[in-house]
């Protein structure tokens, strides 16, 4: 009977697929498409990113196959170079918060989405994917996924699906920024879940989301191969690609290699020394500003000597961002804030964080420090890791720049995911071993990210971020305030108090904001670097083939 | 001949208990958490101590070893922290990998290291000799990982002759004995070849002008033998050593591709082991290490049991 | 990778003749004198030993102090003799400082080595029994993984620093030490004088001081230099792939990975630190292999 079924059902989706074949050749016919080609990819990261909805491989693993099989509720605009980036309908056509009881919020889903394996999207979907990051006891239950994902969603109390097409999530308090939060839970297919004997294992091999992309090919710590999902329901955002091609190469110098050789047609952050021979070649590097801030965060502990707020605001006058850029190949924006000066939520800081270092000097000997009595730091960094730009050589560097004006530094380099475990565990616990300092860098889309969970008391480590112990009363309320504020236009000036708070106190050590840079050959047509961490490349194709 | 293998076989198995200990302790040494690879840089003190029960970290050491080696014997060598698979089938994959690669390096090692070290050989002392030697010693000398990026920039780069990385631009699923799966190997295959090469013909020539000028080549000589007789006596005489030390350079070329594999992406074991270290990938690191090390151990009982075969004046006591 | 040696077995020796006497040791002294390779290896071993040693007093500039607008500068340029590096340091005053570094990991774990492998093996092959089945045994584990992977996998578990790998190359390079002392302590004793004075109720430390030390010390010393060019390699391979030293230190294999990026716009530059780990591996092994043949030990 089941057998009989399915077979009725596809021979059924083979021929509305034949139809839509002839239709699709009908159209090619009156109008010549773009051709696609292959594009191949090497991207930064150490493994292939795993296609099971929530992706490992950090923020990298989400852009590239994250957000490619997959979608969320709500999606980001990533369609213009010139803009911030905004959130916009995803799964969902719309969202709304209670006005009576601002933790209730309401997503009214976008009908007719189907899963590469042709199920329906509903909201009963919905619920199983929450259930899958969310809820020990389902059977859907991933580890790897919530370990992924819970952190991302750390305010959800429940959530029911009110209809076919209508989602209810409740939060645990008002929270203004759970749009943005809700965005990085993608949408597996639970009919594939189903389908591969409720094994997350074996789902992998033959996944199946929303998303524009389909995974074709997938070898482990090799390759992955995604094509066109032509039913996407988007038909602006079907890919013009034949075929894309994920390859992990951690090594800079062998993607520059890779690309140099024709072996790949795009690389992810390419070493800046390589950039003018690149050029020369005939390469395109292309960049853009985005949400990213590549800081020092101090330890405000007792005995730290980041507690004299002189010494910080010296620290940050003595920094040469403008040699650094050019150190970079002028592949990175000046730091001045926590968030670039073109941000909303900038402000207006009395504090200007430029390079003075006279100024600076005068700050330092007033704090009862000098080139010949310099005071003594110890700053934990890392040699290499996703979003940390350059770091040993920006690290060096600030080094000599800072022992310029009475400031020595000793750094404790470790792993990239030493420095992160050790991010999480805070200032006080035994593995930063006395360290003074933290440079941990981040994709900061939303005022959560970027500003809120680093100084906020209650969010201190391990609880949250907030490595360094700082303590704030004042800041604490800022935080609430705009957190209760849903009103976009006032949020913005709450944050934007914050912000000014962080600068002209000097809370942090501003240094620099990421670009993006990638290289390509010249064959790639259509990329539009949007400002973000993520990228759209469905209007990619490859020109000649 | 059957009471010697069987008592080479009996001395292997302490030393492969001990190694399986060794492999679980080292890992033990270091500071540092080893899930955070797996868990977004905020994830909370719970999510953390869920994972962790997963793995099975939150055990005491002892029953951890004794868990792991109870798993290892039958074949199960847990599950990699990075990538959610089973670290055998990782392993069995990357090690295929490797062994391509090793045993081209190998072969391009023996006839490269056999030529030159018979030519040496054979002209002991003069100029010829010299150079070779002298290109032996450099073999030996180099920093194999340097010259693996200097290949890269000449053929790769300028030259647009040979890939600069991967196994083939299909991956090494599809992995073929053709020309254009062969060229992927070509660099790091020499790269990788080096150091035996070079070991190789010091070995061969040691040998070959070690025989020559035994008292029984002189004595054939004298009674008129043809050099090709005289040529086939010295092959047969070296060929045991030259093959046992190439066997034994296929398993230091397999656990020492580390910085190779890593210059050239190529997916064997060198990459998983760097990718496991940097990660902090436990399971992934003890199951590479162990499963290297047995290779080795296996490896040298087997050239030790070829080698009487070979060479019959090896006693077997 | 343990070259030079039977690689399976450790290394065989066998005991030059009479190697106590003075005479034997004039020999070798001018064997050596006349070995034009031995001379010329030792001048510039030398002379990178001084150069190291004197670093500060001969090096232009300070190796942590650069500018990056004077970043990888070529060579030649007014200021920088050998051009300057990712950060604008010069290059000439970081290969110097460098030497120093890759001299100590050439020869600090190969001495840490030679002492304790050296002592371990005199020990077992001169008692025997017992004691010389836990030391040889406890070696062959220790032996049964290459010496690449033990040193990546103490490094990599240890965690990078210079102290962690000094550790990491000396207990790679012990038990091929202690297999070497520990058969030629074994063929010294069975020779008829370390017999004779035995049976005359010598104690055994006086026998091996008297007898054994003299006959067994230059042939584990020859056999010890062939493994510097070892350790140097190995050294600089970690360093590359960040489990050696840390920067800024100036050592040859963590310059190399950071000269990496800039192959195609300073090839010349991005080379030298590969240059000089080749040169001083190559004169470790010539000299070694001259200092063998000139001591007459047989492999």
């Amino acid at each position: 009977m089941t057998n009989q079924l399915f077979r009725h059902r596809r021979v059924r989706r083979f021929g509305v697929r034949a139809a839509l074949m002839v239709f699709a050749l009908g159209v090619l016919g009156a109008t010549p498409v773009d051709a696609g080609g292959t594009l191949r990819v090497a991207m930064s990261a150490s493994d292939v990113p795993l296609p099971n909805g929530q992706t490992d491989q950090g923020a990298e693993g989400m852009r590239f196959m994250g957000y490619s099989l997959f979608e969320a509720l709500v999606g980001y605009d990533l369609s213009s170079r010139d803009k911030p980036v905004t959130l916009i309908p995803g799964l969902a056509t719309g969202w709304s918060v209670d006005a009576d009881d601002r933790t209730r919020w309401t997503f009214k889903l976008r009908s007719g989405v189907k899963f590469h394996d042709g199920s329906l999207f509903t909201a009963a979907a919905v619920v199983w994917n929450l259930d899958k990051i969310l809820n020990k006891d389902a059977a859907q239950y991933d580890t790897k996924q919530a370990g992924q994902g819970r952190g991302r969603v750390p305010t959800i109390a429940s959530y029911k699906a009110i209809d076919d097409s209508t989602v209810e999530i409740v939060t645990t308090k008002p929270d203004a920024l759970f749009p943005y939060q809700i965005a990085w839970i993608v949408m597996s297919s639970p009919a594939q879940w189903e389908k591969s004997g409720k094994s997350w294992d074996n789902f992998i091999k033959n996944p199946s989301g929303t998303g524009p992309w389909k995974l074709s090919t997938y070898t482990p710590r090799e390759r992955a191969e995604l094509v066109p999902n032509n039913a996407y329901w988007d038909a602006n955002r079907i890919p013009k690609l034949d075929k894309m091609v994920l390859l992990p190469v951690p090594d800079p110098s062998a993607r520059v290699a890779a690309l140099r050789s024709g072996q790949v047609d795009w690389i992810e952050a390419p070493p800046p020394d390589a950039l003018p021979s690149l050029k020369d070649a005939g390469f395109v590097i292309s960049s853009n500003v985005y949400p990213h801030v590549w800081p020092w965060h101090f330890s405000r502990v007792e005995g730290s000597p980041w507690n004299d707020i002189r010494v910080r605001k010296a620290a940050n006058l003595a920094i040469d961002r403008a040699g650094m850029k050019s150190l970079l190949g002028g592949l990175m924006l000046e730091a001045q804030g926590q968030v670039p000066p073109s941000s909303d939520w900038f402000g207006n800081p009395t504090f200007k964080v430029r390079y003075d270092v006279a100024e600076a000097k005068r700050l330092m000997k007033e704090a009862g420090y000098s080139k010949d009595n310099p005071l003594q730091v110890k700053a934990i960094i890392s040699p290499a890791g996703s979003g940390q730009m350059q770091p040993m050589v920006m690290n060096e560097l600030i080094q000599q720049n800072l022992a310029e004006i009475g400031i020595k530094v000793d750094f404790d380099v470790r792993d990239w995911n030493a420095l992160l475990a050790n991010w999480r565990a805070g200032a006080k616990d035994a593995t930063t071993e006395g360290a003074h300092s933290t440079n941990s860098s981040y994709f900061s889309q939303d005022p959560f990210t970027a500003l809120m969970r680093h100084l906020d008391s209650r969010l201190i480590a391990p609880k949250g971020t907030n490595w360094g112990y700082y303590q704030d009363p004042e800041l604490d309320k800022l935080v609430d305030g705009i957190r209760g504020e849903f009103d976009p236009a006032k949020q913005v000036k709450v944050i934007q108090k914050l912000h000014e708070r962080y600068v002209d106190n000097a809370l942090f050590l501003f240094v620099a904001h990421d670009v993006g840079p990638r290289a390509m050959s010249p064959k790639v047509k259509g990329f539009v670097q949007a400002q973000n961490w993520f990228q759209d490349l469905t209007p990619v194709s490859i020109e000649g083939e | 001949m059957f009471e010697y293998l069987a008592k080479r076989l009996l001395y292997a198995v302490p030393i492969c208990i001990t190694v399986s200990a060794l492999c679980f302790s080292l890992v033990y040494l270091a500071p540092g958490d080893p899930l955070s690879a797996v868990l977004p840089a905020d994830a909370s003190q719970e999510i953390i101590d869920d994972v962790k029960a997963q793995y099975g970290l939150d055990k005491p050491v002892y029953v951890q070893y004794a868990l792991w080696l109870g798993r290892a014997v039958t074949g199960d060598l847990g599950t990699s922290i990075g990538s959610g698979r089973p670290v055998a089938e990782e392993i069995g994959q990357a090690i295929v990998n490797s062994l391509i690669l090793a045993a081209f390096a190998s072969v391009v090692g023996f006839t490269i290291g056999s030529a030159l070290g018979m030519i040496a050989g054979y002209h002991s002392g003069s100029t010829t000799d010299k150079m070779v030697s002298a290109i032996a010693i450099s073999g030996v000398s180099v920093p194999h990982y340097w010259l693996g990026i200097v290949l890269v920039v000449i053929f790769s780069v300028k030259l647009n002759w040979l890939p600069a990385m991967g196994a083939g631009a299909g991956g090494s699923q599809a992995w073929q004995w053709d020309w254009e799966h062969m060229r992927f190997m070509i660099l790091p295959a020499i790269t990788l070849a080096a150091i035996p090469t070079g070991i190789i013909t010091r070995s061969v020539r040691a040998l070959v002008a070690d025989t020559l000028s035994k008292e029984f080549v002189t004595a054939l000589r004298a009674k008129g033998l043809t050099e090709r007789t005289i040529f086939v006596h010295v092959v047969k005489n070296s060929a045991p050593t030259a093959l046992s030390v190439v066997g034994v350079q296929l398993g230091y070329l397999m656990a020492g591709s580390i910085l190779v594999e890593t210059v050239f992406s190529w997916p064997g074991t060198g990459l998983l082991l760097n990718t496991a270290i940097f990660q902090r990938d436990i399971p992934l690191l003890q199951g590479t290490i162990l499963v290297l090390a047995l290779f080795f151990v296996g490896l040298n009982l087997l050239v030790d049991a070829l080698q009487p075969l070979l060479d019959p004046r090896i006693s077997r006591s | 990778m343990i070259v030079m040696t039977d690689e399976r077995h450790g290394p065989v020796v066998e005991v030059p003749p009479a190697a106590a006497s003075h005479g034997y040791w004039r020999g070798v002294f001018s064997r050596l004198a006349k070995d034009k390779t031995a001379i010329g290896c030792t001048v510039i071993l030398t002379a990178i030993v001084l150069a190291a040693v004197f670093a500060p007093l001969i090096a232009p500039s300070d190796p942590s102090v650069g500018s990056v607008l004077k970043r990888l500068k070529p060579v030649g340029e007014p200021g920088f003799l050998l051009g300057s590096d990712e950060l604008g340091r010069d290059m000439l005053t970081r290969l110097l400082y460098g030497g120093r570094m890759s001299l100590i990991t050439g020869i600090v774990p190969v001495a840490l080595a030679l002492i304790i492998g050296g002592g371990l093996g005199t020990l077992a092959g001169y008692m025997g029994g017992w004691i010389n089945s836990i030391v040889m045994r406890t070696t062959d584990v220790i032996f049964a993984f290459p010496s690449v992977l033990m040193a990546v996998a103490i490094s990599g578990a240890l965690g990078a620093g210079l102290e962690n790998m000094l550790l990491a190359l000396t207990i790679v390079l012990i038990p091929p030490i202690v297999r070497i002392s520990e058969s030629v302590t074994t063929q010294v004793r069975s020779l008829d004088f370390v017999e004779a004075a035995r049976a005359s109720g010598a104690g055994s430390l006086t026998i091996i001081r008297a007898h054994v030390l003299g006959n067994i010390l230059g042939p584990i010393f020859v056999y010890s230099t062939s493994l510097l060019s070892v350790s140097i390699i190995l050294a600089s391979g970690l360093s590359f792939i960040g489990l050696g030293a840390k920067p800024p230190t100036p050592e040859w294999g963590l310059m190399l990975n950071a000269l990496r990026t800039a192959i195609y716009s300073q090839p010349i530059i991005a080379a030298l630190p590969g240059v000089m780990i080749f040169i001083v591996s190559l004169s470790f092994n010539l000299l070694s292999d001259s200092l063998r043949s000139a001591m007459d030990v047989q492999r």
